[in-house]
């Protein structure tokens, strides 16, 4: 049984999840009856149903190709004696912090038709569902390569190396490495295909047509109807559903460790011959991914766009930066209470995980027209005319980075402690803060680093609320995009990218380091 | 985590934060990149601080449009800014307009301005064919948009998503012309002859200019755009023995229970001032509507052309009317 103060700090919580994410869609559900009609007739045409399954197999193809991308490169960085892994691995996981329609801009500079390696082949081959799917491949699967090498880092060496003794490293990487990252592989596959399925910015940029696209075309339609734009949704909800059940199925109470980088110091198994083939191609992934960055460097340099920054850029960068890093502390904080809550399996926080995870698969377009029908009103307008509810709406987006990432981290935690400190008397209030904080210190603040890279790579759900003037810099970009200078718009990319890279150099000074054994 | 908390607090101090008693909230659906350039001009000059909301290319002129009717009971946005005449009307309909006859459109032709002052026009654009020179010889040059339906032209030719931007206007401005049969007749017409329905003018203008189609429909920005940058693009004014081009002025209008009104109407006398009507013209090859502002070279005044006679009240309305027919005819 939840004790009182426990139930009141997890209320808390549940209010910042339940104001953010389930009051504007329970706005949205109750113009759907308004909509009657119309919405019966959406759903009963064939036109979004065969977009929706158009759109779920381009995510599985993305996911596919991101999945193969990254579990050999995962085990590759985790467990071999590849030379320069860390550096690698920094390279090739840097692109899945960027928006990316940053990155399809770049392929763009790239592939298009005037771009630098661009020819009508690569440039039909862009503007395609081919495009489509490797670029989102390209940009997720440093999801899976991370989560796949920090799980086999976390694990337990004696078994692993009580299988060398015996067995060869391919034997080793099949029987005992990969079985022991499947939940941290299965739950990188689940992300990958949230975050492909849900994607916006990219199809809309390569006009391939995609589910979301037509919800938001929905919205931006010359009859404005979100009562019918929520409908359209509606089909969305059995796969969040699914996704969370697979979730809570296979990944669970499985342990695996997000933030652990005890193993890189274990002895690697050596790759012998293969070494500088499976480097060869290990590196060129990774530049495969950086590469498109180059290009909108160049272009920048080569059109003059660097100059012309100082009168574009504008506010952008501080309101990204600001809204990003507020909304992410709201996020840790509620992740902290939730996710601690979810990994001891308790009713109430496990649901408002379940609330979270919904909300990160619902078109974001949506929840963006519900956040304006719900904070648009005399008495929060304070809040909705300022970059308040850029928060809000971040919040509401990625709670689900905080609850799921500390509630990994918290299964890695001993109950023990907690369970001592309660068996002592103290109570909840206490035990959060002076055992189950500092205990999971580290992995809270790299849940924290997360939701800040997090809400400044978003674009799609604050492009249809942002305050006036106060636009974050994707934003900016996207809207710039349209007609804009290219060496302007590709000016703006590269410094939404040292943004980024800023942003995480300093928060890797700020986590906490692991102290040495 | 002090360290965290600490920098949370610092950054949310940022220049971001800060609010401007003297401010204007302008929604437009003018590119940003030429339309933020005239709001500096405006901060300039006037010392009033602008925040604006711009479209995205996808949901060009109804993005904004649809925000301000989600915004209706609660007002944000002092002024409106649409790329084309038609928007504003669907303001007007809702009651979402507040009157105004500023000073500076005293020499905007009559025309061209709401006699009860709820909107006036200015810096305008054409419905162009786009053709690409390379794959059309001279006698072939499509004339009419009725070419998008000549089967010589079978999968070779794109229009923009009817549901969006200049396109639906243009649509609609077919219906009030030719009547609903008619209209109607060409759309299936188009269908039956494959032609290529993209997401915006911008897209009908990369694929005239890089050969994907022979021709396509879009905006004279587009077909300035594609001449500067060197495309092999002729620019066609359509239908100039028959029923004329269909033009386009940008429009503005004062938002009716809008925070700042007396700023709104300062931004809006500014828009509609020569100078503005000048820069459109140099910066975004917008055709001005008064006879002594210049224009570029390769640009065409308005009275140079015959121009589809169409009520724009009537095609707003007519806009509406046709949507769930629209939205078929696309599939959505």
């Amino acid at each position: 049984m939840l004790h009182r103060e426990q139930m009141l700090v997890l209320a808390a919580a549940g209010a910042i999840v339940l104001l953010s994410s389930a009051l504007p869609l329970g706005r949205l559900l109750t113009e759907i009856p308004g909509a009657g009609a119309a919405a019966l007739r959406i759903l009963s045409a064939p036109r979004p149903w065969l977009l929706l399954i158009r759109s779920l197999m381009l995510a599985t193809a993305a996911t596919a190709c991101a999945v193969a991308i990254g579990v050999p490169l995962g085990l590759l960085i985790a467990r071999t004696d590849l030379p320069a892994r860390r550096f690698l691995w920094m390279l090739h996981a840097f692109p899945m912090f960027l928006p990316p329609f940053l990155l399809a801009l770049g392929w763009f500079q790239l592939l298009g038709r005037e771009g630098f390696l661009g020819s009508e082949v690569t440039d039909r081959l862009l503007f395609s569902e081919v495009g489509l799917v490797v670029i989102l491949a390209l940009t997720f699967s440093p999801v899976v390569t991370s989560m796949v090498a920090l799980a086999l880092l976390g694990m337990d060496a004696s078994l692993e190396e009580a299988a060398r003794v015996a067995a060869g490293p391919w034997r080793v990487a099949t029987r005992i490495l990969l079985p022991a990252a499947r939940p941290a592989l299965v739950l990188a596959t689940i992300v990958v295909f949230a975050l492909s399925v849900s994607e916006l910015g990219v199809p809309m940029f390569l006009r391939v047509d995609v589910f979301p696209a037509a919800v938001f075309a929905r919205l931006g339609g010359i009859q404005y109807e979100p009562g019918e734009a929520f409908a359209l949704v509606l089909p969305l909800m059995p796969i969040a559903f699914g996704l969370l059940y697979i979730e809570r199925r296979l990944v669970g109470a499985g342990s695996f460790a997000v933030a652990g980088l005890r193993g890189m110091s274990r002895a690697p198994i050596p790759l012998s011959g293969w070494r500088p083939t499976l480097a060869a191609a290990s590196w060129s992934v990774a530049a495969a991914g950086a590469l498109p960055l180059a290009a909108l460097a160049l272009r920048a340099a080569r059109g003059g766009g660097f100059g012309q920054l100082p009168q574009w850029i504008g506010q952008a960068p501080w309101t990204s930066l600001g809204t990003a890093t507020v909304a992410a502390t709201v996020i840790a904080a509620v992740g902290l209470v939730v996710g601690h809550g979810a990994a001891r399996r308790l009713r109430g926080a496990s649901m408002l995980d379940a609330l979270a995870v919904l909300t990160f698969v619902t078109p974001a377009s949506v929840l963006g027209v519900g956040l304006i029908a719900v904070w648009n009103r005399p008495e929060t307008s304070a809040l909705y005319t300022s970059v308040a509810i850029l928060v809000i709406g971040y919040t509401a987006r990625y709670a689900v980075v905080g609850t799921r990432a500390v509630a990994s981290v918290v299964l890695q935690s001993a109950v023990h402690l907690e369970e001592a400190a309660a068996a002592a008397g103290a109570r909840f209030w206490r035990r959060l803060i002076w055992i189950i904080l500092p205990v999971n210190l580290r992995g809270i603040a790299a849940a924290w680093l997360l939701a800040v890279v997090f809400c400044l790579r978003d674009f799609e759900t604050a492009v249809l609320y942002y305050p006036p003037g106060r636009e974050p810099l994707p934003v900016r970009i996207f809207t710039l995009e349209a007609n804009g200078p290219p060496a302007v718009v590709a000016a703006l990319a590269v410094a939404h990218v040292l943004m980024t890279a800023l942003v995480l150099g300093a928060g890797g000074l700020l986590v906490p380091h692991r102290r040495p054994e | 985590m002090k360290r965290i908390v600490l920098l949370a607090a610092l950054v949310s101090l940022n220049p971001a934060c800060k609010r401007t008693a003297r401010e204007v909230v302008v929604y437009t659906s003018v590119d940003q990149v030429f339309s933020e350039p005239l709001f500096k001009e405006f901060e300039r000059q006037s010392g009033i601080t602008v925040r604006a909301v711009f479209d995205t290319e996808e949901t060009k002129s109804t993005g904004v449009l649809n925000r301000l009717i989600a915004e209706a009971p609660h007002p944000q946005a002092d002024v409106f800014w649409a790329n084309d005449p038609v928007r504003p009307f669907l303001l007007v309909k809702r009651s979402l307009v507040e009157p105004y006859r500023s000073p500076s459109a005293s020499d905007i032709p009559a025309t061209f301005r709401a006699a009860d002052g709820t909107w006036t026009e200015f810096a305008a654009r054409a419905r162009v064919l786009l053709v690409n020179k390379k794959r059309v010889s001279p006698g072939e040059m499509p004339r009419s948009i009725r070419d998008l339906a000549n089967p010589r032209w079978k999968g070779e030719t794109a229009i923009a998503n009817p549901l969006f931007g200049t396109t639906t206007m243009h649509v609609a401005a077919l219906f009030t012309t030719w009547g609903e049969e008619e209209a109607r007749a060409f759309l299936t017409a188009l269908k039956a002859n494959d032609v290529r329905i993209v997401s915006s003018n911008g897209e009908v203008k990369r694929l005239v200019a890089t050969s994907e189609v022979v021709f396509g429909l879009a905006d004279t920005d587009d077909g300035y755009e594609a001449l500067k940058e060197g495309a092999p693009v002729d620019v066609v004014y359509p239908d100039q023995e028959g029923m004329g081009a269909l033009v386009m002025p940008t429009s503005a209008v004062l938002v009716k229970g809008g925070p700042h009104p007396d700023t709104g109407r300062k931004l809006v006398d500014y828009l509609l001032t020569p100078d503005v009507e000048r820069r459109m013209a140099d910066s975004a090859a917008h055709m001005p509507l008064r006879p002594e502002v210049p224009v570029p070279q390769g640009l065409k005044r308005v009275s140079e052309i015959k121009a589809m006679q169409v009520d724009y009240a009537r095609v707003a309305t007519e806009m509406e009317r046709i949507q769930p027919w629209l939205r078929q005819w696309v599939g959505l």
